[in-house]
């Protein structure tokens, strides 16, 4: 079947006449089945799924091709830039190519009013058929105003694109959580598109694909999942793909024996960063940062951050419902070790001041026991009290006698030899 | 003087093994944890982590054991005497220690000369050690955040959700340090006076000194244990606990 998808259907004709063998093409498959969770063995099936939601402009076409809405809120566009990757056209683009993008303020042809058409027309024909991918922060500040486009509020329009989606896909951190337009101080008020919308109860799915960008591969593979298997994928507590975002860089880092063998760069420059060591030490955020980089990589799977040699900073960290939690804040600075907490906007090394405390601790103790030496208390410490001063004062009932037997005892056991009474031995006796 | 009889009333077995566990698993995790964060040298990372995890686990449950035996087991509420209380009842505050916060401190800085008549623990002692479990549980806590298996926990995401994993991480080294200040106070002040608490702690060694009634809340005589002619009053070994004594 995959042999008559790639061989037979007008995407296969689509590839070929694109100079894509049907090798690579199974490839790309494979990798997408293994990406949604399944064996690679369902590769003909992704091909099928593939085949059936490019929209050829044929009639006899299986599916017409699954709408999408491309918005963007506050973003650099950076997103987009990962997205329309073309320097050699692979499967990838292929697909992200011939998806029924009606709606993209940077890829558009049309612009304007008939842009705006485009959208609204979506709206209306394919209600809760199509995905909206949002890339960038939603700015609440200044009341929405700050991205007006075609006369609207840019809150208003998610709102009412949203509303009648089938599925919100947030693409890169921006979109998750705000990313770094949401970092201390926030003027604008950025948070994510998934926050923004449980606040104004739009009960839409959202899949936030985090990092700065969003990778590609990702946003192929969530597609394809929505539209195969006809559901959204597994999410985790972040409504990240758990397939995708369950495990940290760490765990398959390329450098990780170096890691565990204890192997460090300090410095960049040094030997050690020649020998391909480890990252952490200068601050590599691989450890807290769960995206399969290591296994998906970067720009056609060529590489990552940290197989060409840079610490991670952590883009992949997302809190969708907390923006003043962003990659940025949280992971800054990006190449140190993170040492410091935040102490009302302090930087404060804990470290220093638990060593300086265990310090003056020790040194305190080292002095006191030199004064328990000259109080002669260190062989089984000073006299009893006879009484205690609450019973004292109180007048608790039988103390007195007590204390006064008591009293007698401890000469009687000094007198005997048994226990030394200190105070009968002071000089001048203060009994 | 102040030298009360150390009984083992004082540290029934269950307690000495529970604190055994603890001192093996903290010297373990102290020094692991130092590894894993300043990996001066290669080769053991694996193998810190390992066990590092493997007492970090031993050493939770451990705290939730002895908490719970707290509640099961009777120990003497002083020092001196054979009688014995549930153990719980020697944490909280006692008759035999009320009020005696500033004449610790005192005594310990020196503006009193004569040792607080005191219960099993002191003031500080007691407060610290109430501390300890509570800082211990939310190290495993910060602990269990950190690691894989149990980072998807509900308790952990929370945990991950409201601080993020590298300041769990800086958290979690920083109270570190609790322990150890702890550990050297600890060390500090069960030795001062003599090394019959250590004996009695770790070896369930015996040694003479004065009998305390816990009744009279105050010393009555004095126990040689056979080494010295026995004087006064003889250790009582009557259950407190059932007789409903105040302690």
């Amino acid at each position: 079947m995959a042999v008559q998808v790639a061989e037979n259907s007008r995407l296969a004709q689509i590839m070929e006449s694109r100079g894509i063998s049907r090798r690579s093409f199974l490839g790309y498959c494979a990798g997408i089945a293994a990406m949604i969770g399944l064996s690679e063995a369902a590769a003909p099936e992704v091909a099928k799924a593939l085949d059936s939601i490019i929209y050829v402009g044929a009639e006899d076409a299986p599916h017409a091709l699954t709408p999408v809405i491309w918005m963007e809120g506050s973003s650099c566009t950076g997103c987009t830039e990962s997205f329309a990757q073309v320097d050699t056209p692979d499967a990838g683009s292929v697909v992200l190519e011939l998806i029924s993008l009606n709606y993209c303020e940077t890829l558009s042809a049309a612009a304007g009013h008939s842009m705006e058409d485009a959208r609204l027309h979506t709206i209306e024909r394919e209600k809760g058929k199509y995905i909206l991918v949002y890339e960038g922060s939603v700015v609440e500040g200044w009341e929405g105003n700050a991205l007006r486009v075609a006369g609207e509020k840019g809150t208003d329009l998610l709102l009412e694109t949203a509303a009648s989606a089938a599925a919100v896909v947030a693409f890169g951190s921006c979109a998750c959580d705000g990313g770094w337009q949401a970092a201390r101080p926030n003027p604008s008020h950025a948070c994510g598109v998934q926050k923004f919308l449980q606040k104004n109860q739009v009960n839409v799915p959202v899949i936030n694909i985090p990092c700065c960008p969003g990778n590609p591969e990702w946003l192929v593979a969530v597609l394809v999942e929505v539209i195969l298997m006809g559901r959204i994928p597994e999410l985790n507590d972040k409504n990240e793909p758990k397939l995708m975002f369950d495990q940290t860089i760490h765990d398959n880092c390329p450098r990780r024996g170096h890691f565990e063998n204890g192997e460090f760069v300090y410095q960049f420059g040094s030997i050690e960063e020649e020998k391909g060591y480890c990252l952490y030490a200068l601050g590599c955020k691989g450890p807290q940062t769960f995206t399969n980089c290591p296994i998906v990589k970067w720009n056609r799977r060529v590489s990552f951050c940290i197989e060409s040699g840079a610490p991670c900073a952590g883009c992949g960290v997302i809190n969708p419902m907390n923006p003043a939690m962003n990659w940025v804040d949280e992971n800054t600075p990006f190449l140190a070790r993170h040492r410091f907490f935040s102490f009302f906007g302090n930087p404060v090394d804990p470290a220093l001041i638990a060593g300086v405390v265990t310090g003056v601790v020790v040194a305190a103790l080292a002095v006191h026991g030199i004064g328990m030496k000259l109080t002669k208390r260190t062989d089984g410490g000073a006299d009893f009290e006879t009484i205690r001063k609450y019973d004292k004062i109180h007048e608790t009932p039988n103390a007195a006698e007590y204390a006064a037997a008591a009293d007698k005892l401890y000469d009687e056991l000094d007198a005997q030899g048994l226990e030394e009474r200190k105070a009968n031995h002071r000089k001048g006796g203060d009994k | 003087m102040a030298h009360l009889a150390h009984y083992k009333e004082a540290h029934p077995l269950p307690f000495v093994i529970t604190h055994w566990i603890n001192l093996v698993c903290m010297v373990c995790l102290i020094i692991t944890g130092f590894y894993i964060h300043y990996p001066l040298f290669g080769g053991f990372m694996g193998a810190c982590r390992g066990l590092h995890i493997c007492c970090g686990i031993i050493i939770t449950i451990n705290c939730i054991v002895r908490l719970i035996l707290a509640f099961v087991v009777k120990s003497a509420p002083t020092a001196g005497t054979r009688s014995v209380v549930r153990d719980y009842k020697t944490w909280l505050p006692q008759q035999n220690n009320k009020h005696q916060l500033g004449a610790w401190i005192k005594y310990y800085l020196f503006a009193q000369k004569d040792h607080p008549l005191g219960a099993k623990l002191g003031v500080p002692q007691k407060l610290s050690y109430l501390l300890i479990p509570i800082i211990l549980l939310f190290m495993a806590w910060t602990g269990f955040a950190l690691w894989i298996p149990t980072s998807s926990w509900g308790i952990s995401q929370f945990l991950i959700g409201a601080w993020g994993v590298m300041t769990i991480r800086i958290v979690h080294y920083f109270c570190m340090f609790v322990f150890i200040i702890f550990m050297c106070i600890h060390i500090y002040l069960a030795n001062i006076e003599g090394l019959a608490p250590t004996k009695l702690m770790f070896l369930r060694k015996e040694a003479p000194g004065l009998v305390y009634d816990p009744e009279k809340r105050n010393v009555v005589g004095f126990d040689g244990l056979g080494e010295e002619p026995s004087y006064g009053e003889a250790p009582s070994k009557r259950d407190l606990d059932a007789e409903g004594v105040k302690c």
